[in-house]
């Protein structure tokens, strides 16, 4: 989460390896994986050819369609997700920590899910339901097939781009207000009733202004994934020639356009770092509200009463709609022998068939499909080498970012780390085949090795590694290192014998969490996808866009449960994913 | 008119299975300050938290000036608002979005005061409080002290009857704690409220306390006057609990020639039933230290010695050599260290009488 990244830091004692070498592998790796990359795109747009392609595109005949209604779609869609995932996460988080409605728990535990179910599988399942025969049957949806009239812009384009958005991101809010209203201290509403206020009272001059911080930064993020997101835009809006920035960034680049892109692709980081800028500004003065405040224990609900159980099926509603319906959509679509009938005849073809000229023109089932059961394995590997590399780069950098004497030193490696966190997916995918797809020196090119894709995976997930192995490592304190060395451990047998096994479970589960980002990513390498190098996502997005739905949706719903699988997995090893679920002891 | 401020009977109150008070009888004069004190989870800030009306009881009444305000036979609960009181929190509490200004105004326009005489209000209480220069400050850039006179000032703004502190000092470091002490007893004689105090520090208690309750486990062990219960405790928990160092609690067992302590005749015991062992309470001054054993003079191994305001306070292990106070660690108050080094046998000849029997159950004998 945002507002956690930066936190943290190691114990003084670790891994006393000389400051140097350290430190200077760790500014060789922030610059090679994000530094020298996303300088090259400011350097490629300086050229001659970048400052035409940023004529063309501002104020040029193309300029309305480039850039112009894309930046208002963009914008329109960010703002409406932003504000709809804040006030929706917002009143979940209210009703599960504060109120006393019924089925609380499962409500808190479902809404948490959304967040781990990948754009792309959440946009294929909207086309399931809400699509319709516009793109030829191919795309047609159980209501349309139903007979229930679905007007164009619940099919394609603005509205279901941002109501897949709201539906993934809204989870995002819940958890981190669902946290910061938890800790608010239960003083400060207690403070206010004696005060002789009234619940509405305390709730909108007391609750509300103490998280606001909270709402603002939580927003922001929203906005920010919403702007920069590919996926949705691609699958619902493309078909319907409905551009976004990142659409229309992949295009000029896909069509050799690249300077084009660049241009397109540096509008929206700083579309989304202005946001961001402005977010963190307007919260300056009031960023330490949530504060562990007075006695632990026991919190006092409110009682909804008679609108416990409507607010209850009314969350529930939203929460199952969010995470059951897509998952079932797609699965019950990847079984029906007929696109649009997903209770009709039902067939096993689209998963274990054998090739059958008939259908799908000789495609077999995703399990007897060499090609896929490839894609699945080359996706895997490209996964766990991720995982792995980005935890070692993590390490090096986040123990360099303590160790550093320089305070500014320390800083700026932080700051190029967290870096990735503002640049959308599709850039960094774009800046990457500028600068390693080309032959540096004596190095070849990269592009079309999984080398590129491993990479790229290790520079966007940087943020989540750096703080995966920070607050890993930063919660055990250093005496218990200290004390082995005294003992008489050397340093790296204190470190591997004391240290590592007591983070060993934290360090997992910020591999696994880079593992599935990197599994379920299409934003990020759908520019450096390669037929060499079949991506189960890019398979997918290709499936959808040739019209073979039920394949499309037999390999979102592999990838769907693994990331749920993942996600879940990493949330049992850190042990700390919804706390406030759990009832208050007496 | 004359009704006592607090009248609580029979207060019971249970979360799930726990029961955090077990019956609580207490009758507090307009007036005073009553300290609850007690260990951590002994009931006392639950029982603060249903005067404020915070928690509702499961069992029992609350009378608030001669007003019932919770539970009794038609099962009234008079909401904390309505209560006319202040409280002032551990935490303090303070709302971090409002300055100072905007702490202490706020609950008295939720009350409906007019604004004239809430600018009158706010300025005496910052006046009393000493902080008006830092009204427009919010609460974030304040000391622990300046928040602690803030959290005063905005719970006695609407001049409430009662006053209710839940540890409000534990929060500070030693010498604003002894500064905010004289503080708190300023602003009690000032507006005349009725103050309930909830501590666990006996210093607080025997300073401020004009009515002293010794809490445990969810009952009153005692309450008086805080010189009352060091002189007479009623329990054995308040004998070893009270008092700086605690009293000593000996076991003494009867034989055919009177009462032993660690096999020493001890004398004075005017206890009729010598079926059984009772506890025998020595206060630390009345016992005196020997080297040579003698008569009613128990050998003990000594600990530590502690000079304080020109004496020495001498701790000996217990008979089984337990350490911990009330596990039959035995300290007294001497004029001179003694010259012993960790280990050394000492020997504390026990006065002519102790200063109270209790039984084995607790009940006090004599």
């Amino acid at each position: 989460m945002l507002t956690r990244l930066g936190a943290g830091g190691f114990g003084d004692g670790r891994l006393r390896l000389g400051a140097l070498p350290l430190g200077t592998a760790a500014w060789g790796l922030v610059a090679l994986l994000v530094v020298v990359p996303l300088a090259n795109i400011a350097i490629e747009l300086a050229s001659a050819d970048g400052m035409r392609a940023i004529s063309d595109v501002f104020t040029g005949r193309i300029a309305r369609n480039m850039l112009w209604l894309p930046l208002q779609n963009t914008l329109a869609i960010g703002v409406v997700v932003a504000l709809a995932c804040v006030a929706l996460g917002g009143l979940l988080a209210w009703l599960v920590t504060m109120t006393d409605m019924p089925l609380r728990r499962t409500i808190g535990f479902l809404a948490a899910i959304p967040f781990m179910i990948p754009t792309f599988s959440a946009a294929l399942s909207w086309t399931v339901v809400f699509g319709d025969d516009r793109l030829g049957p191919a795309s047609t949806g159980v209501l349309h097939a139903l007979g229930v009239p679905i007007p164009d812009w619940l099919a394609w384009g603005g509205v279901p781009i941002a109501a897949v958005l709201i539906g993934h991101l809204y989870s995002i809010c819940y958890l981190m207000i669902a946290a910061a209203l938890v800790l608010v201290g239960r003083d400060l509403a207690d403070a206010a009733e004696i005060a002789g206020a009234s619940r509405w009272q305390t709730l909108s001059g007391i609750l509300l202004p103490v998280v606001t911080p909270t709402l603002v930064a939580a927003g922001a993020l929203c906005f920010a994934e919403a702007v920069s997101s590919f996926s949705a835009p691609a699958i619902l809006g493309l078909p319907v020639r409905f551009h976004t920035l990142a659409t229309r960034a992949y295009g000029a680049i896909e069509t050799g356009n690249p300077e084009r892109g660049y241009v397109l692709i540096a509008t929206m980081i700083l579309v989304a770092a202005a946001l961001l800028a402005v977010a963190t500004l307007a919260g300056r003065r009031r960023r330490s509200f949530a504060t562990v405040g007075g006695k632990g224990g026991r919190r006092i609900r409110m009682a909804l009463g008679p609108a416990g159980w409507p607010l209850a099926i009314a969350a529930l509603a939203v929460v199952l709609f969010t995470t059951v319906l897509p998952a079932l959509a797609l699965l019950l679509s990847s079984l029906s022998g007929q696109r649009g009938t997903l209770f009709g005849e039902m067939t096993l073809h689209y998963w274990i068939g054998a090739s059958d000229p008939t259908i799908a023109q000789g495609q077999a089932g995703i399990l007897q499909n060499p090609q896929l059961v490839r894609s699945f394995l080359v996706t895997l590997g490209v996964g766990l080498a991720t995982g792995l590399v980005a935890l070692a780069a993590g390490a090096v950098i986040g123990a360099a970012i303590h160790r550093t004497q320089q305070r500014w030193v320390a800083a700026g490696l932080r700051q190029a780390a967290f870096l990735p966190l503002l640049v959308p997916g599709i850039a960094i995918g774009a800046a990457f085949i500028g600068f390693y797809g080309a032959p540096i020196g004596p190095l070849p090119s990269l592009y079309g090795t999984p080398v590129l894709i491993v990479i790229a995976g290790v520079a966007a997930t940087l943020p989540f590694a750096v703080q995966s192995v920070t607050a890993a490592l930063s919660q055990i304190s250093p005496e218990l290192e200290e004390s082995a060395r005294v003992g008489g451990a050397g340093p790296l047998r204190a470190w591997f014998t004391v240290t590592l096994p007591l983070a060993f479970g934290k360090l997992l589960a910020g591999f696994v969490l880079v593992f599935v980002k990197m599994v379920r990513d299409l934003d990020l390498v759908i520019l450096l996808y390669t037929p060499q190098i079949p991506l189960l996502t890019v398979l997918a997005f290709r499936y959808a866009s040739d019209g073979f739905m039920q394949f499309a949706h037999a390999v979102s719903v592999v990838i769907l449960v693994l990331s749920v699988a993942a996600h879940l997995l990493a949330n049992a090893l850190t042990r700390s994913s919804q706390p406030w679920l759990k009832d208050n002891p007496g | 008119m004359n009704d006592p401020a607090i009248e609580i009977r029979q207060l019971v109150k249970r979360f799930g299975e726990t029961e955090a008070l077990a019956g609580i009888d207490l009758s507090v004069p307009k007036g005073a300050f009553c300290v609850l004190l007690g260990p951590s989870g002994c009931g006392k800030s639950t029982l603060l938290r249903l005067l404020a009306g915070l928690e509702t009881p499961s069992g029992g009444d609350i009378h608030l000036s001669g007003r019932p305000v919770a539970g009794g036979r038609n099962g009234v609960t008079v909401p904390a608002s309505r209560r006319n009181l202040g409280m002032v929190f551990q935490s303090y509490a303070l709302w971090p979005h409002k300055t100072v200004h905007g702490n202490i105004v706020w609950p008295l326009k939720i009350a409906g005061m007019p604004a004239a005489a809430r600018r009158e209000r706010v300025a005496a209480v910052t006046r009393m409080l000493g902080i008006e220069a830092l009204q427009d400050r919010f609460p974030g850039e304040l000391s622990g002290g300046q928040q602690q006179r803030v959290a005063i000032a905005r719970a006695i703004a609407p001049a409430p009857a009662l006053l209710l502190f839940d540890e409000p000092l534990s929060n500070l470091d030693a010498q604003l704690r002894v500064e905010m002490r004289s503080e708190l007893l300023r602003v009690h004689r000032e507006t005349g409220a009725t103050v309930v105090y909830v501590t666990h520090d006996q210093i607080e208690a025997l300073t401020m306390a004009t009515r002293l309750v010794v809490m445990k486990d969810g009952r009153i062990e005692q309450q008086g006057a805080p010189g009352t219960l060091i002189a007479e405790p009623a329990t054995p928990f308040v004998s070893t609990f009270l008092g700086n160092p605690p009293g000593n609690l000996l076991l003494a067992e009867p034989t055919d020639d009177g009462w032993r302590v660690d096999g020493v005749r001890c004398d004075g015991l005017t206890v009729a039933d010598r079926s059984g062992p009772v506890h025998v309470f020595y206060r630390p001054e009345r016992l005196t230290l020997h080297h040579q054993a003698g008569d009613r003079r128990i050998t003990r191994r000594f600990l530590e010695t502690l000079p304080i305001a020109g004496r020495s306070i001498v701790s000996a292990d217990g008979a089984d050599g337990a350490y911990g106070a009330g596990q039959g660690r035995v300290t007294a108050i001497v004029d001179r260290p003694p010259p012993l080094t960790y280990g050394d046998p000492v020997h504390l000849e026990l006065p002519d009488r102790p200063d109270g029997v209790f039984s084995m159950a607790g009940e006090r004998l004599a």
